[in-house]
């Protein structure tokens, strides 16, 4: 198996104090896994730390942003291998904040980018068919979008950006600690269009404390006014170790009533379809054609998360996976999280230390199928789900079928197309829902 | 092995005696330093309570079971300290009986006279106390050992007592006066306040620094007598403890008082009539030591073993004769151990029902009760929790114990009902009355002490089970057992420990003076209302300075009702319970509260009920949960949220349906908490 010809077995570092211990290493490529199509890069900085973030960010320091990009270029270089030259389906490159990153340092990152990989041009005359353009997204705050910062991402491929417009309310933004002015969000998305960047998309939370179904609702008829293909309405997750979780518990508010929380999902639902998009995920909306099919706005990057395909990771904190080629499982890790531990040694080479590192698990990787797969609107295959289930513990199928089936009585669980999918209750009860596929595959 | 010393031509004198003390006091740390001071262990062996020997006692840092051990000492007549073997022995433990001449001074003799000390170092938690019981009857003298900056508490005075009834001599020892808190003085005046020894008669000891230990055995050797002379010239040993070794089966400990008893002998048992082979008679020292001439006499204490298969097979108290040379009467023994409290133990995982579960928990309780005969048990089922056992404890931590041997001894994991006491009650009729299993009841024994007043044409039935009570129409009265409860305590807390009391139905008994701080107050509690969190609540009013000694003195009639739970309108038999009627409503509330927050939010609303005969007393609704989903799973998030996932699936094993609600295991302790 790939997982025991270890291509740099890294060095067993202290554990000291706040420091992981990394010992493991990737696979080394080619062998049985499958090419990577797809690539996430981290980029580390923020201006600021916004409350509910449970993302590694740290404040700016203008200082390391080039010992970042000599470091990033370093890994991105050693990570080419894994897609043996095959053209990239998606990069995306999230935060942190990207477009913080300085403009000259961008242009070194998108040059190695083309050195390091193949990556389809909008333009290119052979984008088409098993050689699609690669959808390159780049996660923006609109307070440091500029032209020129457009433009220079436009000339180096990126043809999608996702705006993390959060609210539209001064007052939720300033709960969130979230410093943008709300006006600068259509002003962003005016520039990436005018700077040629195809498909846009716009990120929202709800639930914010104070927040009512009325604000809710104003949001979301602004972010749907603007010109964009893609919407994310996220409800806030207090997440551990966050600002917002120490508030909450502090009692300096409340948590959202729970009623009110399911109206504001069926907001965003109805809200979105009137505007021309359609659900694809819990969280995430897509422009789609007459009739209901896609025209392919859904975001192909996410969807490699969820469907377990393969993706490569570049700096710090990123995970990845990399599949087998038979399909069955993969390899799943996380880079050394903090900025200096990924920087050190001043000289490093290679791919990034790791942090977690999990081999490929055939169980492990139906359960994680199950688990995304009941989020998607395209749901599950019952003929793969059959199999799948039987092949890693034989007699579980009919146990997975049963459960499926009083799901469906209960009018959580729909079959739609020959496919496993929740119904918009269901939807609501989608972790709990995966709780118990696992406990009929036991 | 260990040697001991060689023996020589005149045989040592003996002292038999324990260490006995309120929880904590230092009595195994102690034992440690009497075992370092007489070489039977060596510096580098030592370790601390090195008597603690299951891994159960070193995790608590308590002791659960008594040791005996043997060890040899030499004494000056009228010494007022003693010369320690260390500073003229080598250890025991590297020695050969030749290389044990090996001196590191003056010749042995030149340091006194030989003494064979067997000590028994006992437990001083409440639920333990039959431990003490037992260890005393073997002893002619125990030291009372009192921590310096704590003083008299009650288990001090309880442990006292029950060393004065069977006449032994008390050597009252004052230890940790190496502490800067030490009240040495005062706690000296209080031990002659509250037990009338002399003041100046209490030894100061540090069992840490080892300060005072040349005195404390001088005054061993002086002030203990020996053991009492033959009366006969058969053999009567009497067994003082058991124990199941895998290899060897029970090993026996007995304490000779008349005859000899000889590796060989074929013996009998006075009390269950049964025979065995003597194989091997050795002593502990601390490790077993096998006597090479395998004999034992009068005033010796000694581990036998012969051939005996089950602890079920010996009984604790017992007498041992000669099978060819019986002695007409057996010494005076024990009072088995009673067990006061009960609850269910269910397998927590129920797979596909095919019991391989059960099965488990059965081979994990059969095996337990071979080292711990201490706790009864007898299969139920149960319609939410399937089968199980319905177990018999000492106590509460005496429970608490059990449920974690049987968890990491036997590898099961265990679903554990709330603790109830054992009922009487009265019925009309004297027909054979069947309990919720179908099974009979079981009358109260005729020779118990608790069984009275039955009047003819009704029967007396022993109840532990709430689901088991018979149809309240035949019921002429339920009595339960009431506890005579001793709470030494500082005098400002006085107050709110009377009221606990009160609130608990308890009946002030008295009041009396330790020392200008402290008193002790004497109530009758139904223990019911002990085992629901009395103890950590008077611990809590008293900030830690309260302690409390109990026992069961009668049974008494009262009013009480059977209280029903129901989840989802459906009865949950293992969440019943047995309370007084006036605090029905109340108890009724708080459970239903508790089963609030514990059992978790369904995608359906949940009613919860208690109820007294059908009719519904007070009421709860656990409201439907809206949601259950995260925002985000991108990338990073899969792992992690996976793991959240199968977490919660893992959690669910350990949780069991009532209809389609399911029930965490706290749950079924939700009952416990009286939440006042
Ligand atoms: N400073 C000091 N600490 C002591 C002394 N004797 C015992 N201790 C400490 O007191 C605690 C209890 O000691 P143990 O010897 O376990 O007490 P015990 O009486 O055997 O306790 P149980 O068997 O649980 O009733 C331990 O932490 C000991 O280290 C002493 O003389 N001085
Ligand atoms: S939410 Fe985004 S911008 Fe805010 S701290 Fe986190 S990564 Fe940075
Ligand atoms: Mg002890």
């Amino acid at each position: 198996m790939a997982h025991n010809t270890r291509l740099n077995v890294l060095p067993q570092r202290d554990g000291g104090i706040g420091r992981a211990t990394f010992g493991s290493a990737l696979p080394a490529p080619g062998g049985d896994l499958e090419p990577a199509r797809s690539l996430y890069i981290h980029v580390p900085f923020c201006f600021h730390k916004c409350h509910y973030c449970d993302f590694y960010s740290i404040v700016d320091t203008q200082d390391r942003q080039v010992a970042y990009t000599d470091r990033l270029i370093g890994e991105l270089r050693a990570l080419a291998p894994y897609s043996r030259g095959e053209p990239l389906r998606t990069i995306f490159v999230g935060g942190g904040t990207p477009s913080l990153l300085r403009v000259e340092l961008w242009e070194r990152l998108l040059r190695s980018l083309d050195d390091s990989f193949t990556i389809v041009r909008d333009d290119d005359p052979c984008a088409v068919g098993d050689r699609p353009p690669t959808e390159f997204t780049v996660e923006c705050n609109p307070e440091t979008v500029t032209f020129d910062l457009m433009a220079t991402l436009r000339r180096g491929g990126v043809n999608r950006v996702s705006m993390g417009a959060q609210s539209f309310d001064r007052g939720h933004l300033h709960t969130l600690e979230r410093r943008h002015d709300p006006e600068n969000v259509p002003r962003a998305i005016e520039l990436a269009r005018g700077a040629g960047i195809r498909r846009r998309s716009v990120d929202l939370i709800f639930g914010i404390p104070g927040q009512s179904i009325e604000d809710w609702e104003r949001d979301l008829d602004r972010a749907l006014a603007l010109d964009i293909e893609h919407l994310s309405g996220y409800s806030l997750t207090y997440e551990p170790g966050t600002a917002m979780t120490a508030r909450l518990s502090r009692g300096e508010f409340a948590r959202m009533d729970e009623e009110v929380e399911v109206q504001m999902h069926r907001a965003v639902w109805s809200r979105a379809r009137s505007a021309g998009m359609e659900r694809y995920e819990v969280s995430n909306f897509a422009r789609i054609g007459r009739g209901g099919v896609s025209v392919g706005a859904e975001c192909s990057h996410n969807l490699a998360y969820w469907r377990q395909e393969s993706w490569l990771a570049a700096g710090p904190s990123a995970s990845g996976h990399l599949r087998t080629a038979d399909g069955t499982a993969g390899h799943r890790w996380k880079n050394i999280p903090r900025l200096d531990d990924y920087l050190r040694p001043a000289d490093a080479v290679g791919t990034s230390p790791l942090a977690e590192y999990e081999p490929p698990d055939p169980h492990r990787a139906v359960r994680e199928r199950i688990m995304t797969g009941l989020r998607l609107r395209e749901g599950i295959d019952p003929g793969w789900l059959r199999q799948a289930c039987e092949r890693v513990r034989p007699g579980s199928a009919e146990r997975v079928r049963r459960s499926a089936e009083t799901m469906s009585v209960r009018g959580l669980l729909e079959m739609e197309d020959r496919r496993w999918r929740l119904s918009d209750e269901g939807i609501l009860f989608a972790d709990g829902l995966a709780v118990e596929f696992f406990e009929a595959m036991d | 092995m260990p040697e001991l010393p060689p023996k020589p031509s005149s045989a040592p004198r003996i002292r038999n005696f324990s260490i006995i003390a309120h929880i904590d006091h230092g009595k195994s740390t102690l034992a440690d330093r009497l075992l370092q001071a007489t070489n039977a262990v060596s510096a580098r062996e030592a370790k601390e309570q090195i008597l603690d020997s299951m891994d159960i006692e070193r995790e608590r840092g308590i002791t659960i079971k008594a040791s005996a051990v043997t060890v040899y000492h030499r004494h000056k007549p009228g010494a007022g300290a003693d010369d320690l073997e260390t500073d003229f022995e080598s250890p025991a433990e590297d020695a050969s009986p030749a290389s044990h001449q090996v001196r590191k001074g003056d010749s042995p003799e030149s340091h006194g006279d030989l003494y064979m000390l067997n000590f028994i170092d006992t437990p001083g938690h409440v639920d333990f106390n039959y431990e003490v019981s037992r260890a005393l009857k073997a002893c002619e003298g125990a030291i009372l050992v009192v921590d310096a900056t704590q003083g008299v508490q009650a288990q001090t005075l309880v442990n006292a007592y029950l060393a004065v009834n069977e006449n032994l001599t008390i050597i009252p020892v004052i230890n940790k006066i190496d502490l800067p808190s030490a009240r040495t003085l005062e706690v000296a005046e209080e031990v002659e306040q509250t037990l009338g020894f002399a003041a100046e008669d209490c030894l100061l000891v540090s069992a840490k620094t080892g300060v005072g230990i040349p005195e404390l055995l001088a005054a061993i050797c002086e002030r203990f007598p020996g053991p009492r002379e033959p009366v006969t010239d058969k053999l009567r040993a009497l067994i003082f403890d058991a124990v199941y070794d895998d290899y060897r089966g029970v090993i026996v400990y007995v304490r000779v008082f008349d005859g000899r008893l000889r590796v060989g002998d074929k013996i009998r048992m006075i009390g269950t009539e049964r025979t065995f082979q003597v194989t091997e008679i050795g002593k502990m020292t601390p490790k077993p030591y096998r006597l090479p001439n395998g004999e034992i006499g009068p005033g010796e204490t000694a581990y036998v073993v012969a051939a005996i298969r089950s602890l079920r097979d010996v009984r604790i108290g017992d007498t041992v004769t000669l099978e060819n040379a019986p002695a007409a009467e057996a010494l005076p023994g024990y009072q088995p151990p009673r067990q006061m409290v009960f609850c269910d133990f269910y397998p927590a995982t129920t797979e596909d029902g095919d019991g391989a579960d059960f099965e488990q928990l059965r081979d994990a309780v059969e095996k337990l009760s071979l080292n711990d005969s201490s706790f009864t048990f007898q299969p139920v089922h149960s319609e939410a929790l399937g089968f199980g056992f319905r177990c018999g404890f000492l106590g509460l931590l005496h429970m608490d114990i059990v449920q974690e041997r049987l968890e990491r001894e036997g590898g099961v994991q265990i679903v554990q009902t709330a603790p109830t006491v054992s009922y009487h009650v009265l019925v009309r009729g004297t027909d054979t009355v069947t309990g919720a299993n179908g099974q009979a009841l079981k009358s109260v024994d005729h020779s118990s002490p608790f069984y009275r007043d039955v009047p003819a044409g009704s029967q007396l039935l022993e109840v532990h089970n709430p689901a088991d009570l018979p149809n309240m129409g035949h019921v002429i009265e339920i009595r339960e057992p009431i506890c005579k409860v001793e709470i030494m305590l500082p005098k400002e807390y006085i107050g709110d420990v009377m009221k606990l009391c009160l609130d608990r139905r308890g009946l002030y008994k008295n009041q009396n003076y330790v020392s200008t701080s402290r008193e002790i107050i004497t109530f009758e509690v139904p223990l019911a209302e002990i085992i629901y969190d009395f103890f950590d609540k008077m611990k809590g009013m008293t900030s830690g300075y309260g302690t409390m000694d109990y026992e069961v003195i009668e049974y008494r009639a009262d009013n009480l009702v059977k209280m029903d739970t129901l989840i989802n309108g459906e009865p949950v038999e293992a969440l019943a319970l047995i309370v007084h009627r006036d605090k029905a409503e109340f108890r009724g509330r708080n459970l239903l509260v508790r089963l609030k927050e514990q059992i978790p939010r369904h995608q359906f609303e949940i009613p919860l009920q208690s109820a007294l005969g059908g009719k519904v007393i007070a009421r709860e609704t656990i409201k439907a949960y809206r949601k259950d989903v995260l925002a985000k799973c991108y990338g990073g998030d899969v792992s992690r949220k996976r793991k959240l996932l199968e977490k919660q699936k893992e959690g669910k094993k350990r949780m069991k349906n009532v209809g389609s609600v399911t029930i965490p295991q706290e749950a079924f302790m939700a009952v416990l908490d009286q939440g006042d």
